[in-house]
């Protein structure tokens, strides 16, 4: 039998600690959401996730996990954090001094070598099949029904968009920012100023009226919301388009990388849900080292100043961070002093929201050939996220005809990373 | 449902069968049949009323022909008074080259579910498509046409290319026969049984799995074109992730007993497998999927394929999504369904007289409004049929839709007409088949923006979605606005009229109706106000367009 779509099973979704705003994220019209008490909880407790995706395959021997003076170590060397006993990669000295605000997991086995299902993996928390990504789940329940941006942005430097959202629909699919350039057709017409725009909205919102008198309004919701989303992001066009500030860009990086990353945060501050930011260029087959050096430069100082931000702002705890590629790179280093692709043995960093900070979960060996102690995979990752922000991993997408597990049911949280 | 409620509701229908008399006669049209089954069904409320004629027009000529109809078309069919129009008209579209169109855009959706091309190209598939259903030909040959090719000549190439463009990834190829070709999604079979659906099976799932398993695809060195090769060996072993047992599969339909090879003769192949060369074996297994899926005995063929049409036409598939039938998801009517079926099958799977038989019934004919200003909108009333539903056009409808509104169509197509007269074979301009494949081919760019915006690759049983950017493409893309101020385009036919015309030509030629009295008095009221009548007609058609009245069959 069909169940209510409108209701989404919700309520057995949200771990009942956050019921109130978990709630307060479901489908358009619930009652609840008019009551300016409710809006007000919800806003104290928006909840976002910022997803920085190190594209290629960063190699753990190079950031997270560094092996020094071991046959597969590579010429950098490991250097102290502020986080006594952890040491990471001298490539990152400013993560490093900023390590307290996160953990690492080190004991990951993917076992996938491939760029494309390796993100999958990683993004949907299964090896195969039509999943959600995280940043639609994260859109889906958590953005406020009132959200003055769409819930899941990516901001990459390529074209490609990704099918994200599955059975969860194109409101919750990633709106792709083609670098810092605003979305397609943000601004009216030339021919149409501000008060013609407004004439013809009207116009349609008067054909709507009628037509919706006496018709089921399920679907035309849907239809009227996507003008309503696409209103929003014209109003935010001076956001999207507006000159940077000197400050930032100084502190940030007078680069992609580094713009990307102040949109990020404007995002993120104006009520984007999940923000993601693909940093390409990690898959070093020849001269990793070079490679790393270079990549990792550019990432270290700006990653840095956006965790400062969020943390100045007040953000940090309610913001969920993840470091994060599509696999790690092999220890052994091939002739053209590069790494190659490696599932078997790497790590991705984490923070913020719901995640207990300072923590190194899992261990590889003394080479970094394999995994010794913990080991986890995307499954295990996908449930740490969603629990970290407070939505009970283990229930069910209620969708037509078929109940399906958010997370992968063979994979579980890794609870001791949870705050 | 529980219990109890089926024995009140059961008590309800027996009432009601009273007030329904009329019994059913072995001799009634089939569209007789399913009104009945639709209108008995326990659930069933007060329906609401047979829709008028100008929007029977304009969802029959989207649901057949893939577009609205032209506002010449509107004034006809509401000035026609026989009382067969309707039924003239639906065989009308079926038999016009825009039902070949609209179908071929149908089933390239539903069977490719919008994949790039990889070794077939769309020129290919699209012609193949469009051809077949200019021939009506049956669903079961063009399923075995489908799923038999080889793609090694010229002439099946295109046939070829379910499984050549899915790489005959053998996973994939799985479930999607299963989801496409028998209503049964079967991904979580592939590793063990289905936890929660007990009808789900891994043997259910290797079954269809060995009839193409020993097939693989062979690149010619010269040509680089692949086609697909055969084994004659090689079992389909299966273990479960939960049980750790392991067994084994011989090729199998669903339920039906395994299909075993037949004992080896001496010779097992007719081409041996080499390295670049295409094996061919005495005895095929592919071939056996073809004959196996299509067999009188496999239900679920013809009922997936009923189904599929039944949505088509109504919005929403007696099982739905159309590719999750079990036993927890069960058709709303199985009678009806039954029905659907075994009539297709009678008819040697003629989805014409399939959809023509659907497009006469009082079902498809209801009005979309509810009769009550006060209808409740958590009622059932979805699932029972009491009441049309509103269809999403495709991006193909919608595309073509807003090209005949605003005249870009017409244009498009005197342009061709008109460069064809100047050619040694004027006489062919006259042709609807060469007239509607050069108006295809005159829009097939700017068609293509809307599939690229408004399509989506993969699985396509979610419900309508609509997102931020399609909205900001439909309010502020060039391409809409071009259409919008097209010279000599439907705004600057309104500027031309007198303003007591203006309201009519506008509703018939984008809601292909008559404007009520409120509604013309609206835009005449609009007409007295305007200081710059161009622009604010333009407005007005832009409105019109993006509207939700346009953007749904209703």
């Amino acid at each position: 039998m069909r169940r209510n779509q409108d209701c989404n099973g919700i309520d057995h979704l949200i771990a009942r600690r956050d019921f109130l705003w978990g709630s307060a994220a479901g489908a358009i019209g619930l009652g609840a959401l008019s009551s300016p008490l409710n809006a007000a909880a919800l806003q104290r407790q928006q909840k976002r996730v910022l997803q920085i995706y190190l594209q290629g395959g960063v190699s753990q021997l190079e950031s997270w996990d560094p092996k020094p003076g071991t046959q597969y170590g590579g010429p950098f060397q490991a250097i102290p954090t502020s986080v006594p006993g952890i040491h990471i990669s001298e490539l990152l000295p400013h993560t490093a001094s900023r390590m307290h605000m996160l953990s690492l997991v080190r004991g990951i086995n993917s076992k996938i070598g491939d760029h494309r299902q390796g993100m999958l993996f990683m993004e949907k928390g299964r090896r195969a099949g039509d999943y959600p990504y995280l940043g639609s789940v994260v859109s889906k329940y958590l953005a406020p029904a009132d959200a003055e941006l769409p819930g899941y942005i990516h901001i990459s430097k390529r074209g490609i968009v990704d099918s994200t959202a599955a059975f969860l629909g194109a409101r919750h699919a990633e709106l792709k920012l083609l670098g810092d350039q605003a979305p397609a057709n943000l601004a009216s017409p030339n021919t149409i100023d501000e008060t013609a725009d407004e004439a013809r909205q009207r116009l349609r919102v008067q054909f709507d009226r009628r037509f919706s008198q006496q018709r089921s309004r399920a679907l035309t919701d849907v239809y009227n919301s996507s003008f309503e989303q696409a209103e929003k992001l014209m109003k935010r066009k001076a956001m999207f388009e507006g000159a940077v500030g000197e400050q930032d860009l100084d502190r940030y990086g007078r680069h992609d990388f580094g713009r990307h990353c102040i949109l990020a945060r404007d995002l993120l501050e104006n009520g984007a849900t999940c923000v993601k930011v693909t940093h390409h260029g990690y898959d070093t087959h020849a001269e990793n080292f070079n490679f790393h050096l270079e990549q990792l430069g550019e990432f270290d100082k700006t990653f840095s100043m956006l965790l400062d931000d969020l943390h100045d702002r007040g953000m940090l705890d309610s913001t969920l961070v993840i470091v994060y590629s599509e696999m790690g790179r092999t220890p052994k280093i091939n002739t053209k002093y590069g790494r190659d692709h490696w599932g078997t043995a790497w790590s991705v960093a984490m923070g913020g929201c719901g995640i207990q900070p300072a923590a190194v979960i899992g261990k590889t060996n003394d080479e970094g050939t394999e995994v010794v102690e913990r080991e986890v995979d995307g499954g295990h990752l996908f449930h740490t996220y969603l629990s970290a922000l407070g939505l009970d991993s283990t229930t069910d997408h209620d969708v037509a005809g078929k109940s399906i597990p958010i997370g992968d049911p063979a994979a579980a949280p890794i609870e001791e990373l949870l705050a | 449902m529980t219990r109890s409620r089926v024995i009140v509701i059961f008590a309800i229908v027996i009432g009601s069968m009273a007030v329904h008399s009329q019994t059913l006669q072995a001799g009634d049209s089939l569209h007789v049949q399913v009104d009945a089954l639709v209108s008995t069904h326990s659930d069933f409320q007060k329906p609401s009323a047979i829709t008028d004629d100008a929007s029977f027009l304009r969802r029959v000529s989207l649901d057949l022909a893939g577009t609205i109809p032209t506002a010449k078309e509107v004034r006809e069919f509401l000035a026609d008074s026989a009382p067969d129009k309707r039924t003239r008209l639906v065989d009308r579209l079926l038999g016009s080259p825009q039902y070949a169109r609209r179908m071929q855009y149908v089933f390239d959706t539903m069977l490719m579910e919008r994949r790039p091309n990889k070794h077939v190209t769309a020129e290919q598939w699209h012609a193949y498509l469009k051809d077949s259903f200019l021939q009506n030909k049956s669903w079961r040959q063009l399923s075995q046409e489908l799923l038999s090719a080889d793609g090694a000549d010229e002439q099946s190439r295109a046939a070829a290319r379910f499984l050549l463009d899915r790489e005959l990834n053998v996973d994939q190829v799985t479930r999607d026969i299963g989801r496409i070709f028998l209503g049964r999604d079967l991904e979580c079979a592939q590793c063990h049984d289905h936890p929660a659906l007990d009808d789900y099976l891994q043997r259910h799932y290797y079954g269809l799995a060995a009839f193409i398993k020993r097939s693989y695809l062979v690149q010619d060195p010269k040509t680089k074109k692949s086609s697909i090769g055969e084994k004659a060996e090689g079992d389909v072993e299966f273990t479960s992730v939960f049980t750790s047992e392991t067994d084994q599969t011989a090729p199998r339909m669903l339920d039906a007993p395994p299909i075993i090879d037949p004992p080896p003769g001496e010779q097992l192949y007719t081409v041996k497998p080499e390295k670049n060369v295409r094996a061919i074996p005495v005895y095929s297994r592919r071939l056996q999927l073809a004959k196996s899926i299509t067999d009188d005995a496999n239900r679920a063929f013809r009922e997936n394929i009923a189904n599929r049409m039944w949505a088509l036409m109504m919005g929403r598939g007696l099982v739905d999504p159309v590719d999750m039938w079990h036993a927890q998801n069960p058709p709303t009517h199985p009678k009806l369904l039954n029905l659907l079926a075994d009539s297709l099958l009678e008819h040697d799977y003629d989805l014409r007289y399939l959809l023509r038989e659907l497009a006469l019934t009082d079902t498809y004919q209801r009005s979309s409004r509810h009769d009550t200003p006060d209808h409740d909108l958590s009622s059932n009333r979805a699932t029972t049929f009491s009441v049309a539903l509103l269809k999403p056009l495709s991006p193909e409808q919608l595309a073509f839709s807003m090209m005949h509104a605003t005249g870009v169509a017409e244009q498009q197509l005197a342009v061709a007409i008109a460069k064809q007269e100047k050619t040694n074979d004027p006489q062919l301009a006259l042709d609807p088949i060469w007239q509607e494949e050069a108006l295809n081919k005159a829009l097939a760019n700017d068609t293509k923006v809307f599939v690229n915006l408004f399509g989506f690759e993969g699985v396509q049983n979610t419900a309508f979605d609509a997102s931020a950017d399609q909205a900001l493409f439909l309010r502020n893309g060039a391409l809409v606005q071009r259409w919008v101020t097209q010279k000599n385009g439907l705004a600057d036919r309104l500027n031309a009229l007198d303003d007591n015309a203006v309201a009519e030509e506008l509703y018939v030629s984008v809601f292909s109706r008559l404007p009520d009295a409120d509604e013309t008095m609206f835009i005449d009221e609009m007409l007295d106000a305007t200081t710059d009548r161009k622009t604010d007609l333009q407005q007005l058609v832009w409105a019109a367009l993006v509207s939700t009245e346009f953007r749904f069959n209703h």
